[in-house]
C-alpha cells in the first residue's frame, strides 16, 4: 500500500506573546539572574558613582567632579605608581609565558626524563599564595637579610649582595614565577590534545624537528598562549601581596598598594580609591573581554583520527638540560622558598643566616595556639576566620554555580543568555577592584564589618571559577542522559537527584577544592574588607608582617602552606590528573 | 629493481608484532592499496615507509636508495625522503590559508615566489580548490579539507604519495565521489602512491593492485579482478567481497571441474558438487568451497535440469532496494544468496539453490 | 486513518520561533509494528518524535496511544513524559557513566518501585534478550559502541513500555557494527513485539528494517508505505532521489495506457525518445513528470536491443567485486548503470540502454 499523503494545511500561527515567554524556566531564570546581577553590578556601580565624587579640602563633603581622575594620571605619585604597574604587568607576562610555554612543551611534547613525576609539582605554585612567596623570596634575596645573599658572602665571600628583590625586578621575577603555571596549564592541554598527523605531515612534507615546531605546533597553540597571558597579565595588575612586601617598602608603590592606602587607615580617600580602582578595572576588563571574544573563539579545535598516539620529541643527550631546567624552576617556585620560610621561622630573630643552636617553636607557639594568652589575635582569628570562610564560601559559591550552570546549560530562555554573560564579569575585575565596590556598596550597612561581606566579596568574584568548572562537564554531558531518566519513568526532581548531580559529582568536588584553596589563601578582597576581629589567614601574615617580625610571619606563612599542600593533595585525588589541564 | 623495494619489514611495539616481514616492491606510477582488517598492520608499514616509524628490521629502499636499512645502519628522517602523505583526520593547519598550506612545501624546498605560486595554484586547480586559495581551513568542510591535503602532498612532486585511509572521515555519498576523483587525479599526475584502507570498496575501485594484509602478514597480491574471483585462500575470500565458506572432501578431478562432497552434519546425506579450482591437491584432501551471494540462483520449484543443486529453508531476508539478501539453512551452513528481483519469502519456506560450476571455487588450507 | 492504530499521531504542528519544523503531519501504526521517519537532516523527524515522547510540546495537534490521548493541543492534554510509560534509545546512548549496566537497566524498575526479585528477574532477562548477560557488571564506560548501544535497548524496554521510540541509535556506530546492529534491533523488536517508531536519515537502514516507512521533507510526509512499495514505486522525485540511487530525468507524459501504464517522452541533445512506464497516481497526459529507473534495471549492452534507441558512450566502469558502476553518457545526461561484473564494459564503447518497462516509473516532479 502506498500512500501519497500531502498534509492539509494547518491553521496555526506560531506562538508570541507575553503568554509564551512566561514560562517556568524563564521565570527561575530570570529570578536568578536577577540576584546574580544585582550582586555583581551594584559594587561596579557604586564604584562608577563614586569615582566621580569629589572630596573636599576638609575631608567633610563631596562634589561631582574629574579631579580623582585627574589625580590617578597626573598626581605625582599615583602616576609613578601606574607606570609601576604596567612595567609589573608587561615584565611578569613575559616571564611567565616563556617560562610557562617552555615547560608545558617540555612536559607534553618531549622525552625529559621524569616528567610525569615533575607535572604535579610544575603545578603547586598555582595553589599557594603569591604573597607567601613574596615573603620568601624577601628573606632569600633581599640585600641584608637575604639568605642565598648570606650565603654568597661566607662561601664565596662575594660582599655585595648578589640579589636583590626590593625593586620592579623583584616583583617582576616573584609574580612571574607563580604565575607561569596559568600559562602552562592553558598550553599543555592544548598541546596534549593536538592532532600528531598535523605536525606528522609536516615532516613528510619536508620540514625539519626544529621547522615543524616554530612554524607548526607554537603557531597551533598560539591562541592557548595569548589566552593565558592575558589572564597572567590581568592577575598581576591586581596583585596586590607581592609589591606590597618587595617594593612598595622601597619606594615603588603600585596602583594595587596605592588603593589600598586609600581604602584604610589614616590617609583614606574612598573617591579617589574608586578611581583608581576604575582604571585598573576598566584595563582589566577589556583585556578579558579581548580573550573571551576574540581569542578564545579562535583556539583550534583539534580533529583527531582514529590511531591517536602522542609522539614525543627525543631530545637526545638535551633531555637532561631540559630535565634540569624544569627541576631549576620547582627550586625557586616552590622547594627554595618553602625550606628558606622554615628556617626562618624557627628562629626567634632572623638576622639572615641560620643559627643551629637556637632553632625554636616558639613562633608557631605564638601564631597557632588561639587558646594561649600570648597568642597573636590577628593571626588565630585569622586562622579560624579563614577556614570558615573558605568552607561556606566554597560551599555556598557551589551551589549557585550548580544552579547557574544548570540555567545556562539546560534551560533555553532569555535568562540563560545573560547568566552566562553575568558569569563572565567578575572575571574580568581584580579582587581589589571589586573589593573597593562592594566597600563603597555596603559601608554604611549592618554587614560591613562582619565576617558576611568578606563571604559576599569572596562569592561574587569567584564563583565563576565554580561555575566554569560544573559547566565544562555539563557540556560534556549530554541532555539524552537526563532525557532518557525522564523517559525511564523519572520526574524531573528525581532526574535531578539521581542523575544529574551524581554525573557533576567529580567537578562539584574539585570546584569546591580550587574555591576552598583559593579562600584559604585570598589576600587582596580582604585587606580592603576586614576589620578588627575579622582578619583572615593572608591578612595575619600581613598583619605579622607589618607589626611583628620575620619569623612569626614565616611560621604563619607555614602554616598556610602546608593548609595548601594538603588542598593540592585532595584535589589531585578527587579530580584525577587531568582535572586542570583537560 | 623496483621503484619502492620493501624487504623483510618487522616492527613491533613491545611484545607485540605489528609487521612481521613484510616483503613489497611497487612500480613506478602504480596505484598500490594496502587492504586489511582494522590492527593489521598497515599503518605501521605506511609509517615506516614515511619514516615515521623506525622499523626493527628490514629495508626499505625508495629509487634504488636505501632510506631504511636495519643491516646497513641507514634511517633517514622522513624531512629527508620526499615524500607526501594524506593523513584520515586531514591534518590540514588550521592557522594557515588554504595556500599557505599547500605552498608550505615548496617553501622549504627555498623555490622562487613565482614558482611558488605557478606550482600551488596549479596543484589547488588540480584538485578544483582554486576559488578557495585565500580562505582558512577552518572553513572548509571534510571533503574541501582532504583535497588541500591531498594538494598539499603532490604540489612539490614527491617520489611516492602515501595515503593513511584518507575518505574515511568523510560520509557515504562525497567519499564514493572522492574515491573516483582521487584515482582520476593519480592516472592525470601519474605519481607513486601507496593507499591504506580496510574499505574493501574502496580497494577495489582505486587500485592496481591489491594487498591483502592480516595479523602483519601479507594475504595475497594481486589486480583487484583476480583478488575477488580468484582468492588464493579463505581469509583473503570472506574478506573481500562476501563469500559462502563450506567445508568439505575432494572426491576427484573431471577435467577442469572438480568434484567434492559437502558433509551436511549427522542424519543428512552429504551432498556433492562440482566446482574449479583446487588442481593439484590429492583426492580425500580437505577443502573449503567459495561461492558468491550473487552467483548462486535460488528456485522455489525444484528445478528439472539444474545440477550443483542444495536443498535448503529461508532463515532470513533482507530487503536491500536493489537487492534481497536471502540467508537460507543448508544442514550445519548459512549460505547467503542475493536476488536481484523482489521475492515475497516466508520464514521457513523450502528453497532450491544452484551454482554453474566455474561459481564455486575450491580453496586448500 | 483507521482506528484500529494503536498510536495515532493527527495534525502535529511544531514550531520554532517562525520555523515551521513540523508541519501538520498525520500518520498511524498497527500494534507491534515498526515505523520509520526517514527524511533528510532538520525535516523535523526528531522534532516529532520528541513530540510524542512529551519532551517538546507542540503547538497543535493529537497523539493517541491505544485509546487514551497523551497529548491534545485542543483539549490542553499534555502528559509529561515520565506518566506517559514510552521507552527511548538516543544516538549517544546516553548510558549513564556512574551507574554499572545492571543499575542502569534497573533504574526504571526501581523508579517503579518494584519488588527487588521482580527487579532482578526482569533485568537478567532483558540483558539475555539483547546478549549483554556477561557484561552486567561492567561499567558503562568499558563497554563498546555496539554493546552501549544495547544496553540502552535493554534500559528502553525493560519496563515493558507502551512504544519504543529511537533516535538514530545507530549513528555513532561504524559502518560494519551498523550493518550488524541493523539485523539484531529488528530481531529484538521482532521477539519482543513492542510497537516502534524509529528515526533515521540512512535509507538503507530504513529498508533493512521497518514494516512502514514515512518519508519526510522540510516537515511534511511526502509518501508511506512498506520499504519494497517506496522503492520500486515512489510517487515523485524527491522520493525517488532519496531512496537508493535512480536515474532521474524530465519529461512529459505523452500517452496513457490505461491500468496505470503509459508513455513518456524525454529528450537529450536533439534526440527525442518515448519510452513505456509505469505512472505514479495523479499524472495524466501532457502533465509534466521525472522518468526514475533504478541503475539495476538499466541495461546496457553492445548489440542493439528492440524498442527505443539510446546509444550512448561509457565514461566510466568501477569494479565494485559482485557488479560494475558504470555511466554512459547520451547527450548531456549520463545514465548510471550496474551490470554484472563479467560483463567487463571498457571505458569508450559504444552501447545500447534499454530500459526494464515493469521498472520504469513516471513521478511527479
Ligand atoms: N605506537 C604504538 N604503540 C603501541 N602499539 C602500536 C602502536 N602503533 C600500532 N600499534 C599496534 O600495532 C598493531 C598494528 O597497528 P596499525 O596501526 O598498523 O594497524 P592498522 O592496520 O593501520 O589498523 P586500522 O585499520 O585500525 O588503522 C595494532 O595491534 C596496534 O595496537
Ligand atoms: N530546540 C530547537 N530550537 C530551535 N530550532 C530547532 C530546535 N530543534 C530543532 N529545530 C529546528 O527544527 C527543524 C527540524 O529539526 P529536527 O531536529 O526535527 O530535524 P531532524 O529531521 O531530526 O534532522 P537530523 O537528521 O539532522 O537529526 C530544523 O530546522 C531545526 O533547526
Ligand atoms: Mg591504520
Ligand atoms: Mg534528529
Amino acid at each position: 500500500m502506498t500512500t501519497d499523503t500531502a498534509s492539509p494545511h494547518i491553521d496555526v500561527a506560531p506562538p508570541r506573546g507575553w503568554r509564551t515567554w512566561f514560562t517556568q524556566e524563564n521565570l527561575i531564570t530570570t529570578v536568578v539572574g536577577i540576584i546574580v546581577a544585582v550582586a555583581v553590578f551594584l559594587p561596579l556601580i557604586a564604584l562608577v558613582i563614586n569615582s566621580f565624587l569629589v572630596l573636599d579640602d576638609l575631608g567633610f563633603d563631596t562634589e561631582w567632579g574629574l579631579q580623582n581622575y585627574r589625580e590617578v594620571f597626573q598626581g605625582r605619585v599615583i602616576r609613578k605608581a601606574l607606570v609601576n604597574t604596567a612595567l609589573i604587568s608587561t615584565g611578569c607576562t613575559i616571564l611567565a609565558t616563556l617560562l610557562g610555554v617552555s615547560l608545558a612543551w617540555v612536559n607534553a611534547r618531549t622525552n625529559c626524563p621524569f616528567r610525569e613525576q615533575l607535572e604535579p609539582f610544575n603545578l603547586i605554585p598555582f595553589f599557594l599564595s603569591p604573597f607567601v612567596g613574596a615573603i620568601a623570596w624577601h628573606n632569600l634575596a633581599s640585600p641584608k637579610v637575604g639568605l642565598l645573599n648570606n650565603m654568597a658572602k661566607s662561601i664565596f665571600g662575594i660582599s655585595f649582595p648578589l640579589f636583590n628583590v626590593n625593586n620592579l625586578w623583584g616583583v617582576i621575577w616573584v609574580t612571574g614565577i607563580f604565575f607561569a603555571p596559568l600559562v602552562y596549564l592553558f598550553v599543555v592541554g592544548s598541546l596534549r590534545r593536538m592532532d600528531p598527523s598535523l605536525e606528522d605531515s609536516a615532516r613528510t612534507t619536508g620540514a625539519g624537528l626544529l621547522r615543524t615546531t616554530m612554524t607548526i605546533t607554537l603557531p597551533l597553540v598560539t591562541p592557548a598562549i595569548l589566552s593565558g597571558a592575558i589572564i597572567v597579565f590581568v592577575t598581576t595588575a591586581g596583585e596586590f601581596g607581592v609589591p606590597f612586601k618587595l617594593s612598595a617598602p622601597f619606594g615603588w608603590e603600585t596602583l594595587t598598594t596605592q588603593i589600598f592606602t586609600k581604602a584604610v587607615g589614616d590617609d583614606a580617600n574612598h573617591y579617589l580609591g574608586a578611581a583608581m580602582s576604575m582604571v585598573v578595572g576598566v584595563v582589566t576588563a577589556f583585556f578579558i573581554w579581548i580573550q573571551h571574544r576574540i581569542i578564545a573563539p579562535r583556539a583550534y579545535t583539534t580533529v583527531t583520527g582514529k590511531g591517536f598516539r602522542p609522539n614525543l620529541i627525543d631530545l637526545g643527550g638535551w633531555k637532561w638540560l631540559a630535565f634540569g631546567y624544569n627541576v631549576f624552576y620547582v627550586c625557586v617556585a616552590v622547594i627554595l622558598p618553602i625550606i628558606c620560610l622554615l628556617f626562618v621561622s624557627l628562629h626567634k630573630i632572623w638576622s639572615g643566616s641560620v643559627i643551629w643552636s637556637e632553632l625554636t617553636f616558639w613562633n608557631y607557639q605564638k601564631v597557632l595556639f588561639f587558646w594561649w594568652p600570648e597568642s597573636i589575635d590577628a593571626a588565630t582569628n585569622g586562622i579560624i576566620n579563614s577556614f570558615i570562610l573558605a568552607f561556606g564560601g566554597a560551599s555556598i559559591a557551589m551551589v549557585l554555580a550548580i544552579i547557574v550552570s544548570y540555567m545556562i546549560h539546560r534551560t533555553k530562555g532569555f535568562g540563560s543568555k545573560m547568566l552566562d554573560f553575568l558569569s563572565v564579569i567578575p572575571i574580568g575585575f581584580p579582587g581589589i577592584v571589586l573589593a573597593m565596590g562592594v566597600l563603597v556598596t555596603y559601608i554604611k550597612t549592618p554587614i560591613y564589618a562582619t565576617l558576611w561581606i568578606l563571604l559576599l566579596g569572596y562569592i561574587t568574584r569567584f564563583f565563576p571559577y565554580g561555575q566554569r568548572n560544573i559547566s565544562s562537564i555539563m557540556m560534556a554531558v549530554s541532555e539524552e542522559l537526563d532525557q532518557s531518566s525522564r523517559m525511564a519513568g523519572a520526574s524531573w526532581l528525581t532526574t535531578l537527584r539521581r542523575i544529574t548531580i551524581p554525573l557533576l559529582k567529580p567537578g562539584i568536588f574539585a570546584g569546591w577544592i580550587l574555591l576552598f584553596v583559593i579562600f584559604l589563601r585570598e589576600l587582596s578582597i580582604s585587606i580592603i574588607l576586614y576589620s578588627v576581629g575579622t582578619e583572615t589567614l593572608s591578612v595575619g601574615v600581613y598583619y605579622l608582617s607589618n607589626f611583628e617580625n620575620e619569623p612569626m610571619t614565616a611560621a604563619l606563612s607555614i602554616a598556610q602552606t602546608v593548609a595548601l599542600l594538603i588542598c593540592v593533595v585532595i584535589f589531585r585525588k578527587v579530580a584525577g590528573k587531568e582535572a586542570l589541564t583537560a | 629493481m623496483s621503484f619502492v623495494e620493501i624487504t623483510k619489514l618487522v616492527k613491533s611495539f613491545g611484545p607485540e608484532v605489528a609487521v612481521a616481514g613484510i616483503d613489497l616492491s611497487v612500480e613506478q606510477g602504480e596505484f598500490v592499496t594496502l587492504l586489511g582488517p582494522s590492527g593489521c598492520g598497515k599503518t605501521t608499514t605506511l609509517r615506516c615507509i614515511a619514516g615515521l616509524e623506525h622499523p626493527d628490521s628490514g629495508d626499505i629502499q625508495i629509487e634504488g636508495d636505501y632510506v631504511t636499512s636495519a643491516t646497513n645502519d641507514v634511517f633517514l628522517t622522513p624531512e629527508e625522503r620526499n615524500l607526501g602523505m594524506v593523513f584520515q583526520s586531514y591534518a590540514v593547519w588550521p592557522h594557515m590559508t588554504v595556500f599557505d598550506n599547500v605552498a608550505y612545501g615548496l617553501r622549504i624546498r627555498r623555490e622562487t615566489r613565482a614558482a611558488i605560486k605557478e606550482k600551488t595554484t596549479k596543484a589547488l586547480n588540480l584538485v578544483g580548490l582554486g576559488h578557495l586559495a585565500e580562505r582558512y581551513a577552518t572553513k572548509l568542510s571534510g571533503g574541501q579539507r582532504q583535497r588541500v591535503a591531498l594538494a598539499r602532498a603532490i604540489v612539490y612532486n614527491p617520489k611516492v604519495v602515501l595515503f593513511d585511509e584518507p575518505l574515511s572521515n568523510l560520509d557515504a555519498k562525497l567519499r564514493e565521489q572522492m574515491r573516483i576523483e582521487l584515482t582520476r587525479l593519480q592516472h592525470d599526475v601519474g605519481i607513486t602512491s601507496i593507499y591504506v584502507t580496510h574499505d574493501q570498496t574502496e580497494a577495489l575501485v582505486m587500485s592496481d593492485r591489491v594487498v591483502v594484509m592480516d595479523k602483519g602478514v601479507i594475504q595475497q597480491i594481486g589486480d583487484p579482478e583476480t583478488i575477488y574471483a580468484e582468492p588464493t585462500n579463505a581469509f583473503v575470500a570472506n574478506f573481500i567481497g562476501v563469500a559462502n565458506l563450506m567445508e568439505g572432501k575432494l572426491l576427484g578431478h573431471d577435467g577442469e571441474l572438480t568434484e567434492i562432497e559437502i558433509p551436511l552434519g549427522d542424519g543428512s546425506a552429504p551432498i556433492r558438487l562440482r566446482a574449479t579450482g583446487a588442481e593439484g591437491a590429492p583426492v580425500d584432501a580437505k577443502i573449503i568451497l567459495s561461492i558468491r551471494p550473487e552467483d548462486i540462483l535460488l528456485h522455489l520449484e525444484k528445478p528439472a535440469d539444474a545440477s550443483n543443486l542444495i536443498e535448503g529453508e529461508v532463515i532470513d531476508t533482507v530487503y536491500l532496494g536493489n537487492f534481497l539478501d536471502c540467508q537460507v539453512q543448508v544442514g550445519p551452513h548459512e549460505v547467503g544468496v542475493q536476488i536481484d528481483h523482489f521475492e515475497e519469502l516466508d520464514l521457513g519456506q523450502k528453497v532450491y539453490l544452484s551454482f554453474t560450476p566455474d561459481h564455486g571455487l575450491c580453496l586448500t588450507e | 486513518m483507521t482506528d484500529n492504530n494503536y498510536l495515532q499521531v493527527d495534525y502535529l504542528v511544531k514550531y520554532f520561533g517562525d520555523d515551521r519544523a513540523v508541519d501538520g503531519i498525520s500518520f498511524g501504526i498497527p500494534e507491534g509494528k515498526f515505523l520509520t521517519l526517514l527524511g533528510p537532516s532538520g525535516c523535523g523527524k526528531t522534532t516529532t518524535l520528541m513530540c510524542i515522547a512529551g519532551l517538546h510540546k507542540p503547538d497543535a495537534g493529537e497523539i493517541r496511544i491505544g485509546a487514551d490521548p497523551v497529548t491534545s493541543m485542543e483539549k490542553s492534554i499534555n502528559i509529561a513524559p515520565e506518566k506517559r510509560n514510552i521507552g527511548m534509545v538516543f544516538q549517544s546512548y546516553a548510558i549513564w557513566p556512574h551507574m554499572d549496566v545492571t543499575q542502569n537497566v534497573a533504574y526504571p524498575l526501581e523508579i517503579r518501585n518494584m519488588a527487588q526479585s521482580e527487579i532482578d528477574d526482569r533485568v537478567a532477562e532483558a540483558l539475555k534478550i539483547v546478549g549483554l548477560t556477561d557484561m552486567a557488571d561492567k561499567n558503562a564506560t568499558q563497554l563498546s559502541g555496539g554493546q552501549q548501544q544495547r544496553a540502552a535497548l535493554a534500559r528502553a524496554m525493560v519496563f515493558r513500555p507502551r512504544l519504543l521510540l529511537f533516535d538514530e541509535p545507530l549513528s555513532n556506530l561504524d559502518l560494519k557494527l551498523r550493518e550488524q546492529m541493523r539485523v539484531e534491533l529488528k530481531r529484538i523488536q521482532h521477539e519482543i513485539g513492542i510497537t516502534s517508531i524509529y528515526v533515521t536519515h540512512d535509507q538503507a537502514e530504513a529498508l533493512v528494517m521497518s514494516d512502514e516507512i514515512i518519508v519526510m521533507s522540510k516537515g511534511n510526509i511526502e509518501q508511506s508505505g512498506g520499504p519494497h512499495a517506496i522503492y520500486a514505486r515512489p510517487v515523485n522525485k524527491f522520493v525517488s532521489d532519496f531512496i537508493g540511487v535512480a536515474n532521474l530525468t524530465e519529461g512529459r507524459i505523452v500517452g496513457n495506457g490505461g491500468a496505470g501504464t503509459g508513455t513518456i517522452e524525454i529528450a537529450q541533445g536533439g534526440e527525442d525518445v518515448q519510452l513505456p512506464c509505469l505512472l505514479a497516481d495523479g499524472l495524466a497526459e501532457g502533465d509534466d513528470a521525472y522518468l526514475s529507473v533504478r541503475p539495476e534495471n538499466v541495461n546496457a549492452s553492445r548489440k542493439p536491443v528492440d524498442g527505443p534507441r539510446i546509444e550512448g558512450e561509457v565514461i566510466q566502469s568501477v569494479f565494485l567485486g559482485n557488479c560494475l558502476d558504470c555511466r554512459v553518457k547520451w547527450g548531456e545526461f549520463e545514465w548510471k548503470v550496474l551490470a554484472h561484473s563479467r560483463e567487463r564494459l571498457r571505458v569508450g564503447e559504444k552501447v545500447y540502454v534499454s530500459l526494464d518497462p515493469d521498472h520504469t516509473l513516471a513521478v511527479k516532479p
